[in-house]
């Protein structure tokens, strides 16, 4: 085991932190707005991902034009989806009791994951990847797919854009203090309704963004919602709910972590999100960057 | 108020159960032979399902034109076991009871099979497997209301121990579905490897949780030691997933993979499938060259536009075994078609076979044979220099068998 090849498996387990990251940072911004733990985020995640599926079959294969087609589509796609479910369902339940929310959301998980079903079928799809992102890059003589240096890199697009948008501008700005301070943000006169429907849509936008990268990385298949919000669900823990920042440090941990200790631990390494956790919810149970519950 | 209620329902449940019985005790009679496939119909199940349906509607439309088995016509009956054991034991249940089924045919499901399996026992109707193909069916799970004509993961590991052992390989790694399938085909392999090859390691051996498709964290991880060869347990949808994603990290150029080519597999992968990849299929009909073959894959290409994939060759040929077995024993009863069952000769489409008396075990061996591109088939490639590795040299000796049948659990 050589030193290169550690650096190898850490480049690797970045770009998979990159991708739950995208996911992962559109559930902690909603929790952080709305105060709604939303389950069915894995679901959007996968409604995406097979939305990107059927455009796809729509357009030329391994064109890098149908692959920016898909990313500029479907997201929003799923914000609009996004946007029908929060002003039907999630206004509803700000004001209500964690337990009604809980059953809300996970209503929904069953109910899309259904749809699903019922609309793409059981089997697994594929989405082949853009002949310029299709290869390898030579790392230290060890080659790794260009698709997942790809994704290490909008990783960081997507943490930059959202830091500029929630830091650098008036919406942002709106969106932190409805965070922070959503009745002094109503009486300021300012649409809180407005600002949650816009965050809501805002994370099915990433959820979607996850789902259009996941579907040339991996097949995807009924299981992939549920798989991916218990990951999503384990960074958010550990990060700090309503936290970016929180869900960005979580995502690396856990993908890198998982990657990592599959060498030592095999099986076991599956552990290693729950363990950390476990740990995170013990030891500082608000997590790494959020704040205690006032 | 309550008591009224459960009286009413008791005489309502009562109604029903002798109402059942009465139409059964009428049904019996029919000069029909019933036969109940228990049937992973859904998810993943469903391309396996079709090709085992059409090969099995195939038989019976061609058996019955020709007068039938003892003149009696044969029908299928079809349930949806989901690929939960719990619903394929009451499905199994149901086709026996309410449909009167005499036979039954078994699913594609290992888990399902085993639950299957105990309720054949329970009430003595003979079932055949035709496609999962844990080896316990016929060694802890014995019960002998059963024949498999599918080689088992016993048997799959074994193989593909020995004829990679034949090979210049001496490093090896593993990556598999971390379940029953999985892991009792690579205890196989491990047990075996050292016997044929001394020097043979086994470097790395990578689990991966069932129905994962992101491969990513698991490549590096499985090529860190350099392995020459990786033995694979994944199969169908997981394993062109796994292939495909594996490419761009420069496996092929360091190791080869050797795993389940079926055709169902290779049909998916199309021409991202590698070429020159030493593999093994269960029943591949390119591979196989007699006239009855021949004359099946012409008839099965014909009615259903497109080639006979494994799972519909065993289900055919568990068929063939089972209406011998019949016309052997001259009856439909059970316990007459188990003896006959036991060390029966019977002409499969993969040439003469039989049936091990002691484990009710087909000698059906495993295909090896090393991926290529082929004229006649342009949309995937298939494996040329089809070699198979006969069962006897690959299931367990009858003192195995009988140990493990033994120590039932």
């Amino acid at each position: 085991m050589t030193k290169e090849y550690l650096l190898f498996m850490l480049i690797n387990g970045l770009s998979e932190g990159m991708l739950l990251f995208i996911i992962a940072s559109g559930l902690s911004l909603v929790f952080g707005v709305l105060r709604v733990i939303n389950f069915a985020h894995g679901s959007l995640y996968m409604i995406g991902a097979f939305v990107a599926y059927s455009v796809s079959t729509l357009l030329t294969t391994g064109s890098l034009m149908s692959f920016l087609v898909l990313l500029l589509v479907v997201p929003p796609i799923i914000a609009v989806i996004g946007f029908v479910l929060e002003v039907t369902l999630f206004r509803r339940v700000y004001r209500e009791e964690h337990l009604l929310q809980l059953l809300l959301t996970y209503a929904l998980v069953l109910i899309l994951d259904d749809v699903v079903r019922v609309v793409w079928g059981g089997d697994p799809r594929n989405v082949a990847r853009p002949d310029l992102l299709a290869g390898s890059v030579d790392i230290m003589g060890l080659a790794l797919p260009t698709y997942n240096v790809f994704i290490l890199c909008v990783g960081p697009v997507v943490a930059v854009g959202l830091w500029l948008l929630l830091y650098r501008t008036r919406s942002g700005n709106m969106i932190r203090a409805a965070v922070s301070f959503p009745d002094t943000l109503g009486t300021l006169g300012v649409n809180v309704s407005r600002v949650m429907t816009a965050t809501f849509m805002l994370g099915c936008w990433l959820a979607g963004l996850g789902g259009v990268l996941v579907v040339s990385l991996a097949s995807i298949d009924l299981g992939i919602g549920m798989q991916k919000i218990i990951e999503c669900f384990a960074v958010v823990v550990i990060g700090g709910l309503g936290s970016v920042g929180g869900a960005l440090l979580g995502s690396l941990i856990i993908g890198t972590g998982v990657t990592f200790f599959q060498l030592p631990f095999g099986r076991w390494a599956l552990v290693f999100p729950y363990l950390m956790m476990a740990v995170v919810l013990i030891v500082r149970p608000w997590g790494l960057f959020g704040r205690p519950e006032r | 108020m309550k008591r009224m209620c459960l009286k009413v329902l008791i005489i309502a449940l009562s109604v029903f159960m002798l109402g059942a019985w009465g139409l059964t005790d009428n049904a019996a009679a029919a000069d029909t032979i019933k036969l109940g496939f228990v049937a992973d119909m859904s998810g993943v199940g469903a391309s396996f399902y079709k090709s085992q349906k059409a090969a099995i509607d195939l038989f019976i439309e061609q058996t019955n034109a020709a007068g039938g088995v003892l003149g009696k016509k044969l029908e299928v009956i079809a349930r949806d076991a989901q690929l939960k054991p719990d619903i394929g034991a009451n499905v199994a249940r149901e086709l026996i009871l309410s449909e009167k089924c005499d036979f039954l045919i078994g699913p594609t499901s290992s888990a399902v099979a085993l639950a299957v399996t105990k309720v054949a026992h329970e009430f003595k109707k003979i079932v055949y497997f035709h496609t999962s193909n844990a080896e316990g069916l016929t060694t802890t799970n014995f019960q002998p209301y059963m024949f498999q004509v599918v080689p088992n993961t016993g048997m799959e590991g074994r193989g593909m121990a020995l004829t990679l052992s034949k090979k210049p390989y001496t490093k090896y790694g593993y990556i598999g579905p971390d379940y029953a399938y999985g892991q009792e085909q690579f205890a196989s392999f491990k047990k075996e490897l050292p016997k044929q090859k001394k020097d043979a390691q086994i470097l790395e051996v990578v689990w991966v949780k069932l129905g994962e498709n992101n491969f990513s964290p698991y490549i590096p991880t499985l090529m860190a030691k350099g392995p020459e060869v990786i033995f694979s347990s994944f199969w169908g949808g997981q394993l062109s997933s796994f292939i495909k994603q594996a490419v761009p990290y420069g496996l092929f150029k360091k190791a080869t993979i050797s795993s389940l080519f079926d055709l169902d597999m290779l049909r998916s992968t199309g021409k991202d499938m590698p070429e020159g990849l030493l593999g093994y299929a269960r029943c591949p009909f390119y591979g196989v060259n007699n006239p009855e073959m021949a004359a099946f894959v012409k008839t099965y290409y014909e009615k259903n536009k497109e080639w006979p994939a494994d799972w519909a060759i065993m289900a055919y040929d568990g068929l063939i075994a089972l209406t011998e077995a019949i016309k052997k024993a001259n009856s439909t009863d059970s316990e007459k078609v188990v003896k006959a069952i036991e060390g029966l000769k019977f002409k499969s489409l993969r040439g003469e076979r039989y049936i091990r008396p002691e484990d009710h075990m087909a000698n059906v061996g495993i295909y090896v044979g090393t991926t290529a591109k082929d004229a006649k088939y342009p949309d995937f490639l298939i494996m040329k220099d089809v070699k198979e590795v006969p069962a006897e040299e690959l299931w367990l000796s009858v003192e195995e068998v009988k140990k493990l049948q033994s120590e039932k659990k």
